[in-house]
């Protein structure tokens, strides 16, 4: 048996978010290539880029299991930016420490977590382009509800976008928006107006 | 503890063992080389124990050389039986193996050995067809464990030796796994080697034997004194020769009494896991296993995790995972069997004596399947 500390094994038995969120705006899968043990992160971001919500699932070992809840309430309330600046190091030394030939069982924590703010990012991006396509070339169906004038993009999220309209957003402009871009991201993105 | 079910790692002594190694651990300390009677008695006991061991396996006590174990054993089987013959110093082993044999003969390849390793079938079975191929006029030795110590698969020895000795090759088994489980007899096997050791059939630890076939001329394993006919040099390990003895002729009285029975409560171990646990598998169940052992595969639940909290209530299991290190690799045995590394992570082995009582497979029973479960929740494989 492994020395395990009193917190790791506490937060093994009784893991914080686990699970998987239904509609994620980042997840990752990683594996380790010391074990082939491997997890999921799920990341639920908020518009001032705070991680609202994290879900993660483990197949690995007990120090695995405990460094990916641990992770998870570490950077649960963070921005992207600032959980991203939680080391290895610090998980463990929030669990009270590791036997140091477990630390790569919390280094795929680590590693979940990038990719999870990847995909987050890679989404967002995403929806930017082709919200800014959509402006440039006005020539989408419906696109005339807009009356030649594009709105402003204030705010891109994965799964929702805050557009600066420069009057009064016309009839059904908000729906049209949505529908286009939606159709063109694949998955719903909500319209909001900024007032 | 509450349950101990890892039985091929090590077995308990039985207390009737340890009860003949006592005056050998206090004042029956003559040395068995000694001119004094005091020394020459414990020879008797020395010799009573090795005649004891051979009657095991049905050997004659000449044949049956005392060492420090099964590695040991290994050792000196596969390096003494490739030097034997300059010209035919090639070695096969199967790729299931215990490290004892299997690392020995990567290091022996390192060294310049020709190796070759036998792969095996979904079966666990040595594939035989390929055995015949890779025998080479160099090779000099085949070495096949006699029952696998991770999934409990029998090897069909006697058939291994009519493919290898019309061609004048040398035979070892390391039968570790088998005393006290299944019945041992080096003519039906037809092996010209064959190892044991002592603690995994309630003996003590740091003791076996290896058996060498009268006119297998192998070359001292020790050099020093004239121990064991100047085979194996160094002072006798009385206390653990001498039990040896007593756990051999344990093994071999309670083999047709206990076999049953052990079989009975690892049937119904196994069949309560499946039952009771979702995604569950058996590895090799269909092909002819020693009684006691079984390795289930629990879907998407990573094997350490299972046995930390197996060990925090009090239960002793194993997996295959070499896993001391913090590098869990996969096991061997089951990647030779075809079984993908990650499934091979899943593996719990579980192995019973005869010592295992009812109660400790209830209380596995009992656990288990909550701990599979909510492992299962939190994974994303199951
Ligand atoms: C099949 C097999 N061979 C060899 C050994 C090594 O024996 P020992 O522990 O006596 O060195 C073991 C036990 O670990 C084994 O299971
Ligand atoms: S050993 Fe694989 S995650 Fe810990």
């Amino acid at each position: 048996m492994w020395n395990y500390s009193k917190k790791l094994m506490e937060h093994f038995m009784n893991p914080r978010n686990s699970g998987q969120l239904p509609n994620p705006d980042g997840r990752s899968e990683v594996g380790s290539p010391q074990c082939g043990d491997a997890m999921t992160l799920d990341i639920e971001v908020d518009d001032d880029d705070r991680i609202t919500d994290v879900r993660f699932m483990t197949f690995g070992c007990a120090g695995a299991i405990a460094s990916a809840s641990a992770l998870t309430e570490i950077v649960k309330g963070k921005t992207l930016d600032e959980a991203l600046s939680v080391t290895n190091e610090m998980v463990v030394e929030y669990l009270g420490g590791m036997p140091e030939e477990k630390f790569h069982c919390s280094v795929m924590g680590h590693e979940a977590l990038e990719g999870a703010v990847r995909d987050f990012k890679r989404k967002r991006n995403t929806v930017r382009k082709h919200l800014e396509a959509m402006f440039r070339d006005l020539s989408w169906d419906s696109a005339g509800v807009l009356g030649g004038t594009p709105p402003g993009i204030a705010h891109v999220h994965p799964s929702r976008v805050l557009l600066e309209f420069p009057g009064d957003p016309g009839e059904g402009a908000v729906e049209a928006v949505s529908r286009e871009l939606s159709g063109r991201v694949g998955r719903t993105v909500e319209v909001k107006v900024k007032r | 503890m509450k349950a101990y079910l890892d039985n091929n790692a090590t077995t308990m002594i039985a207390p009737e063992v340890l009860e003949e190694m006592m005056p050998f651990l206090t004042h029956r300390y003559g040395n068995p080389s000694s001119f004094h009677s005091f020394g020459g008695e414990v020879m008797k006991e020395v010799e009573k124990a090795r005649s004891r061991v051979a009657r095991l396996i049905g050997a004659e006590p000449e044949e049956v050389f005392f060492t420090s174990g099964g590695t040991e054993s290994d050792n000196t089987a596969l390096r003494g039986g490739c030097s034997i013959n300059p010209l035919r110093s090639g070695l096969l082993v199967s790729m299931v193996e215990h490290p004892a044999v299997l690392n020995t003969a990567k290091k022996m390849m390192r060294d310049g050995t020709p190796v070759g390793f036998v792969p095996v079938g979904g079966d666990g079975l040595p594939d035989m067809a390929a055995l015949a191929e890779m025998l080479v006029p160099e090779t000099g030795l085949v070495s096949i464990m006699t029952a696998n110590n991770e999934t409990g698969t029998k090897f069909p020895l006697a058939e291994v030796a009519e493919i290898v000795h019309p061609s004048g090759v040398l035979l070892h088994t390391d039968a570790v796994q088998a005393p006290g489980k299944m019945e041992l007899d080096v003519k039906a096997m037809n092996v010209d080697m064959l190892s044991l050791s002592a603690h995994k059939f309630h003996g003590p630890k740091g003791v076996g034997i290896l058996y060498v076939r009268r006119g297998v001329d192998l070359p001292p394993f020790i050099v020093g004194g004239h121990q064991e006919s100047g085979m194996r040099a160094g002072t006798y390990n009385v206390p653990g020769i001498v039990g040896m003895g007593k756990a051999a002729e344990m093994a071999l009285e309670e083999l047709s009494a206990v076999a049953g029975n052990m079989k009975a409560a690892r049937d119904r171990l196994e069949e309560g896991i499946l039952e009771s646990c979702p995604g569950a598998s058996v590895v090799a169940r269909d092909s002819d296993r020693l009684p006691n052992t079984c390795t289930v595969l629990f879907k998407g639940v990573e094997s350490e995790a299972v046995m930390t909290i197996l060990d925090m209530e009090g239960i002793c299991v194993s997996s295959g995972s070499a896993c001391s290190t913090g590098e869990i690799a996969p096991s061997h045995v089951l990647t030779a069997m075809g079984i993908d590394p990650m499934t091979a992570n899943t593996a719990i082995r579980f192995s019973l004596s005869r010592y295992t009582s009812g109660e400790e497979i209830d209380v596995l029973l009992d656990i288990l399947p909550g701990i599979i479960e909510k492992l299962r929740r939190i994974s994303p494989y199951a």
